[in-house]
């Protein structure tokens, strides 16, 4: 394995680089998707049937701080991959370790809130806004749950193994990751729930 | 030790967001207009998803794959794009609406 000193380590191999270049690739997919699941609401948005709708729904509350969790997040996983770069190894596990509990925090939210939903009569089948908004959530979400376990993983190959080049790829890529979920729900909180609310 | 760890362009970058998450509130406790509204919800959204890719994410750090990742990323974007607007046309502003 060729390491090239002049670049950072997680870069520092042919691999490393085209991994993560491989994994801009996943992300150019995943906005489609995801556009494609905004469309569906957006034509849904007012078919809500006998059901509620958003106005009726929506509580900005707990959307608020679902919002800070991501930002915050955001910005700890960029510290955490900034900290891997001066080769911090216990700066970065605590900035990774909090990216990870503010994840779950988010998550948590979102359970309670799609628990409040259905308890308030809205379910998957309810109405065609409610399955599109569902989705949209959802996917998002999952991807949030799936960010999560993905994330504790690395950090045990952390803990165990240290910054390597192939550690250090790992979480550079999980970054990715997560700041993309950051942007996803940025344009959900815009605009399916500060539009719904308007 | 603390300001390295800090950067201040991701310190600029985190508090930039939440100044523009804030403002996008002013959708629900102003009193502007219907379009007034969407197009503060826009610059707001597309001003923060730019932090995330050019400060948080780098995306043109690497001089290897910088062209290749902007022209990766303006494709996603113009497929999304076009799936959106496409749709939003037929569905919504045409006349099935």
């Amino acid at each position: 394995m060729k390491i090239d000193a002049s670049k950072p380590l997680e870069y520092s191999t042919e691999e490393n680089s085209n991994k993560i270049f491989g994994f801009w690739v996943f992300l150019g997919a995943e906005i489609p998707l995801f556009a494609t699941l905004f469309t569906v609401y957006f034509v849904m948005v007012n078919r809500f049937a006998d059901g509620p709708s958003g106005p009726e729904l929506f509580e900005i509350g707990p959307v608020l701080a679902e919002t800070f969790l991501l930002l915050t997040s955001s910005f700890t996983i960029g510290l955490a991959v900034h900290a891997m770069r001066l080769g911090h190894k216990k700066a970065m596990m605590i900035f990774m370790g909090i990216t990870l509990l503010m994840g779950l925090g988010f998550i948590g939210i979102e359970i309670d809130e799609f628990f409040t939903y259905v308890h308030e009569g809205a379910t998957l089948q309810t109405s065609g806004f409610l399955s599109s908004l569902f989705v949209l959530l959802g996917t998002h979400g999952a991807h949030v749950s799936f960010g999560f376990l993905w994330g504790v993983g690395i950090m045990i190959q952390l803990w165990r193994r240290g910054i390597t080049p192939a550690t250090a790829n790992k979480t550079f890529i999980f970054s990715l990751f997560w700041h993309f979920l950051d942007v996803v729900w940025i344009f959900i909180f815009s605009f399916v729930y500060l539009k719904g609310l308007m | 030790m603390i300001k390295q760890l800090f950067p201040i362009r991701h310190v600029m970058g985190y508090l930039a967001s939440l100044v523009l998450s804030a403002a996008a509130l002013i959708v629900i406790y102003g009193d502007l207009s219907h379009a007034a509204n969407v197009v503060v919800l826009t610059v707001t959204a597309i001003i923060q998803a730019s932090l995330q890719l050019f400060v948080f994410m780098h995306i043109g750090e690497s001089a290897d794959t910088k062209k290749e990742l902007y022209i990766n990323i303006a494709y996603a974007l113009f497929v999304g794009l076009i799936t959106l607007f496409g749709t939003l046309f037929i569905f919504v502003w045409g006349w099935y609406a």
